[in-house]
């Protein structure tokens, strides 16, 4: 009586076990699954080891007031020229941190000589996209030979 | 009880009438404008706009006139999408951003067909006989195209905005093209 008691003890541990190995290894499958759809893969990228063409660059001046876009979308440089018409032209350099696909918006505003905002049709938010350890330049021309200043906004996508 | 009774309906009309309206204004192009897939929606025409500008400015082609402001007109643009399009939507926007940059004019009193924008000035333009033969230094045609595809319930649209400005010569001088790809899903009930 004793003897099937235990019997009937430890086949109900056995099968317990059994089951928890199923319930780990399901939850391990599923996990790995998971985990396989969200990463798409990050960019890799090759480049001249001494760039020949000199970059521009000028010191920017930096407010977040979002401290997850800032952790996420890095500002690598920002650094400006002339056209051949005679116009300011910006680009910048940004950078996904993380590795997955990323989607936010940008607008550049102008400002002539005298800190006066310089309206444009072409000042509009433009929706881009990252993927993961991607970087993009952002490029803006002044909409006239009066604009002295810019200003980059970014913002989280959410379309 | 009456008092009771009507502050508890004067609450209720108030949260009421609150409740009723869901519209509100929001920035023209912005985060919070509504994105179809099937359409060009307004800040596809801005981006698009944006994007021309940005590279028409850039490539400074309307700077090589002899005698700045260049005369710009406006030529044909061919519609190869499913919906009806008001190109003014993004030539428009365009021709202001050139006019107040000052490397542009654009000609209202001449269009395809011998149509005028701007009739009376086409008259005006007659009597003054200004223009000493110089109609438009380059003339700016474009292409809208719409590529759509399916895969499963996942939608894809491309509208492409190709744009030319040719000169007196029949050159493109300048070309750029701008594409917008939107992909969304269908519900999995419904029509």
């Amino acid at each position: 009586m004793k003897n099937n008691f235990c019997c009937r003890l430890s086949d109900g541990i056995g099968g317990l076990n059994v089951i928890n190995h199923v319930k780990l290894l399901s939850m391990a499958l599923l996990a790995a699954g998971l985990l396989a759809g969200c990463h798409t893969g990050s960019v890799n990228t090759v480049e001249r080891a001494e760039p020949v063409a000199r970059r521009q660059l000028i010191v920017d001046k930096r407010i977040s007031h979002d401290p997850f876009l800032k952790q996420k979308l890095g500002i690598v440089a920002v650094n400006q020229a002339t056209t051949p018409a005679g116009l300011l032209q910006i680009q910048v350099e940004i950078l996904n941190r993380t590795s997955s696909y990323m989607r936010f918006n940008y607008q550049f505003e102008w400002f002539d000589a005298n800190g006066m905002r310089v309206s444009t049709p072409a000042s509009t938010w433009v929706t881009t996209q990252l993927e993961g350890g991607e970087s993009k330049f952002l490029t803006g021309v002044a909409p006239t030979p009066a604009c002295q200043d810019f200003r980059l906004k970014l913002i989280k996508s959410i379309n | 009880m009456n008092k009771y009774l009507v502050c508890v309906s004067l609450l209720a009309v108030a949260l009421l009438s609150g409740c009723g309206s869901s519209a509100k204004y929001v920035e023209t192009g912005s985060r919070r404008s509504v994105v179809t897939v099937g359409q060009i929606n307004i800040q596809d025409y801005n981006q698009a706009a944006e994007a021309m500008i940005n590279s028409l400015l850039a490539s400074g082609v309307l700077d090589r006139v002899p005698d700045p402001p260049a005369i710009l007109a406006i030529s044909r643009f061919v519609n190869n999408t499913s919906e009806q399009i008001d190109i003014d939507l993004l030539v428009k926007k365009i021709r202001v951003a050139l006019n107040k940059s000052g490397k542009a004019v654009t000609r209202t009193t001449w269009g395809l067909g011998d149509t005028a924008e701007d009739p009376l000035a086409k008259e005006l333009e007659a009597t003054a006989a200004t223009t000493a033969g110089r109609m438009a230094d380059f003339t700016l045609s474009g292409k809208f195209i719409e590529t759509t595809v399916h895969a499963g319930r996942t939608r894809q649209s491309t509208f492409s905005f190709q744009l030319s400005l040719s000169d007196a010569r029949g050159l493109a001088v300048w070309e750029d093209e701008k594409e917008i790809t939107k992909q969304g899903t269908r519900p999995s009930i419904g029509f």
